[in-house]
């Protein structure tokens, strides 16, 4: 069938942020929903953010309350989100509350009723608050319509008025078979909160969906003052074209290094700087924003182990000026250290920001404190979290630079302590190495993916102009990678590394 | 705000004197619409908790009693009246009691929606309008 022949089914918005990215644009109107959870889950404050974002006086709202929470209480509380339009009700929204029918008779007089109540006024959106207790109290008497009829029935009808329906109810994942009300669905919603130590976690599934594509697996979510708030596993740039592939290189600010890399960091790379504490990640993370800057290109710094202005300080004391680009509004320095954090927020707020001041750098320092920041049960998670990021920045054309420590051994030369360097298209190794009866720094291009690098092992300093590497490459030492490099007697050769009398070590 | 609802109804019948039938109507128009947005036991169990506290002050709405239905029903034909309360009195502390118990609970902006809503020819203004709460009739 041709794309003119298809029937267009309108999507209406959910009213939830993040949430019309998942579904696939937007609920397809007219259909038959199911939104699903344990208590507490904030199902109800689903349907009212739906409600409140659908609503009008011409094709209002019909929310039929039964037995669970009690209307008074609901909108005591629903209010309270600033999503809550309080002009709305009862002109375009409408609560009709079941519960006397539901406590009275049977499935037949509450269906009788539904009708009634959607014929006299016409909605756009119905739901029902709790269908559960609703469906519990039937009993299947001698004469009651039984469940599988009533449900039938129920969705017939409103399909055919022409209403998007949510049934709200509190099911367990095992009631998923051989429920009926799970087949009639077009949607269900399935909501959960784990408890992961001390932290709680909120999971959103789409685990149904008909008539369009829904972004698959388990989005976190957050109840905020705003209501709830989604966060898609595709960070909203699943429906986001690649960008191709760029030849340009961009500098780090550190000329000596540009060239062992060929040019620079080949753009919308993901490069990795590892090392050990002290050996200058940050500095040199620093350089190649602050370069950025310079040329024009607008960065990125998201911090999980100090203050914006304590980073800002740091760099002002090797030279770089971040102060004035963050007036500017070229450079945004994200603090993100809140505890429970989700990989899912924390690239939500990066992309927000990437956005607002089109980035094109981004330095993440570092990998360990972005770690230390997540929720105990996002942290298992992590990698893969990690890779999803690290996948829908690049290809939107973003270059970003990571900081990882890594324990400095000398029997070792470890990239990664997280086994993340898959993730990455191009590693630079920082490590000391003991020469002369000082503790010197080396560093390395362990790979690049994007071409030819620099195979030498090169000396460095941090000095008070940032990083710089100094002479050549280190040609008479073996076993520099281990830390304790053996000098090699060459014919004719001689030593000639400088011993170092000053050295300004800051990171 | 009750003395106004009583004032619309006693307008309505041509008259400026609240009786006994004008409380039970306007008590009676709150019902319906309470009942269809908090169902009837919601509904009850406000007007009863409201009964009891106008009672404490209006000793004449002791006879009085909320029904199944969240009907007002009243035992006898003068215990709305009293010297100290006279019935207009009695049943103002009543629903005033009411309202102030839904102000309460869901608060006055929706408070006044409700009450829009089921007197729609009264403008009610509440305190964020910045202007006095005022009759209009539109009819």
């Amino acid at each position: 069938m041709s794309t003119r022949d298809k029937v267009a089914i309108h999507k209406l918005t959910t009213g939830v942020l993040g949430l019309d990215e998942i579904v696939g644009g937007g609920l397809p109107e007219f259909s038959f929903n199911i939104i699903a959870g344990a208590p507490g889950s904030g199902k109800t404050t689903l349907a009212h953010q739906f409600v409140f974002a659908n609503a009008t006086p011409e094709r209002p709202a019909l929310y039929f309350t039964v037995l669970g929470e009690s209307a008074i209480k609901m909108l005591r509380y629903q209010q309270q989100y600033t999503f809550f339009d309080p002009s709305k009700l009862p002109g375009s929204i409408r609560f009709v509350n079941l519960s006397q029918v539901v406590l009275e008779k049977d499935l037949g007089a509450v269906l009788a009723e539904i009708i009634k109540e959607v014929e006299k006024f016409n909605p756009a959106v119905v739901v029902v608050d709790s269908f559960r207790t609703m469906v519990r109290r039937s009993q299947g008497g001698p004469g009651e319509i039984d469940l599988q009829s009533f449900i039938q029935q129920l969705a017939l009808f409103l399909a055919s008025w022409q209403a998007t329906t949510f049934l709200i109810g509190e099911y367990a994942a095992d009631e998923l078979r051989d429920n009926p009300i799970f087949t009639v669905a077009d949607g269900l919603f399935w909501l959960s909160q784990i408890a992961e130590r001390n932290s709680v976690v909120r999971k959103l599934q789409i685990v149904k969906l008909r008539g369009q594509a829904s972004v698959p697996g388990l989005h976190t979510f957050r109840i905020t003052d705003g209501g709830l708030q989604a966060f898609s596993r595709t960070f909203g740039l699943s429906g986001h074209k690649s960008k191709p592939p760029s030849q340009r290189r961009l500098s780090i600010g550190i000329p000596e290094l540009d060239s062992m890399m060929g040019g620079g960091i080949p753009e919308g790379d993901s490069v990795l700087v590892t090392g050990a504490s002290g050996t200058g990640k940050s500095v040199l993370a620093t350089q190649f924003i602050a370069e950025g800057i310079r040329q024009g290109e607008s960065g990125i710094v998201a911090v999980f182990e100090e203050r914006p202005q304590a980073y800002a300080d740091r760099a002002g004391s090797f030279g770089l000026d971040l102060e004035t680009p963050q007036k500017e509004g070229t450079l945004l320095i994200l603090y993100l250290r809140p505890l429970d954090l989700s990989v899912d927020e924390t690239m939500n707020e990066i992309l927000d920001a990437v956005k607002k001041i089109g980035a094109k750098r981004l330095v993440i320092d570092s990998l360990a404190g972005f770690e230390m920041a997540l929720s105990p049960g996002f942290r298992e998670d992590f990698r893969e979290s990690l890779y999803r990021m690290i996948f829908a920045l690049t290809g939107i054309g973003v270059t970003i630079l990571s900081t990882v420590e890594v324990d400095e051994s000398f029997t070792e030369f470890p990239f990664s302590t997280y086994s993340i360097s898959f993730l990455t298209d191009d590693i630079i190794r920082l490590r000391y190495v003991s020469i002369d009866g000082q503790l010197r720094k080396i560093l390395v291009i362990i790979k690049m993916r994007g071409g030819n690098h620099s195979q030498d092992i090169r000396e460095y300093e941090i000095t008070s102009k940032g990083m710089i590497v100094a002479g050549e490459r280190l040609k008479n030492y073996q076993r520099l990678i281990t830390g304790i490099p053996e000098r090699v007697n060459r014919s004719g050769e001689k030593e000639e590394l400088p011993r170092k009398s000053k050295v300004k070590s800051k990171t | 705000m009750a003395r106004r609802l009583f004032a619309e109804e006693a307008a309505a019948d041509g008259t400026s004197l609240t009786t006994r039938s004008t409380i039970l109507r306007v008590y009676e128009k709150l019902r319906r619409s309470l009942c269809a947005l908090a169902g009837v036991a919601g509904f009850r169990s406000l007007a009863s908790r409201a009964l009891t506290l106008a009672k404490a002050e209006a000793p004449s709405l002791r006879a009085m009693q909320v029904a199944e239905d969240g009907s007002l029903e009243v035992c006898g034909e003068t215990e709305l009246e009293s010297d100290k309360h006279p019935a207009e009195e009695s049943g103002i502390i009543l629903l005033a009691q009411l309202l102030g118990l839904l102000h309460a609970f869901i608060g006055e902006a929706l408070t006044l929606r409700l009450l829009r809503d089921t007197w729609p020819n009264i403008v009610f203004y509440d305190r964020d309008s910045g202007e006095r709460e005022q009759h209009e009739h539109t009819r």
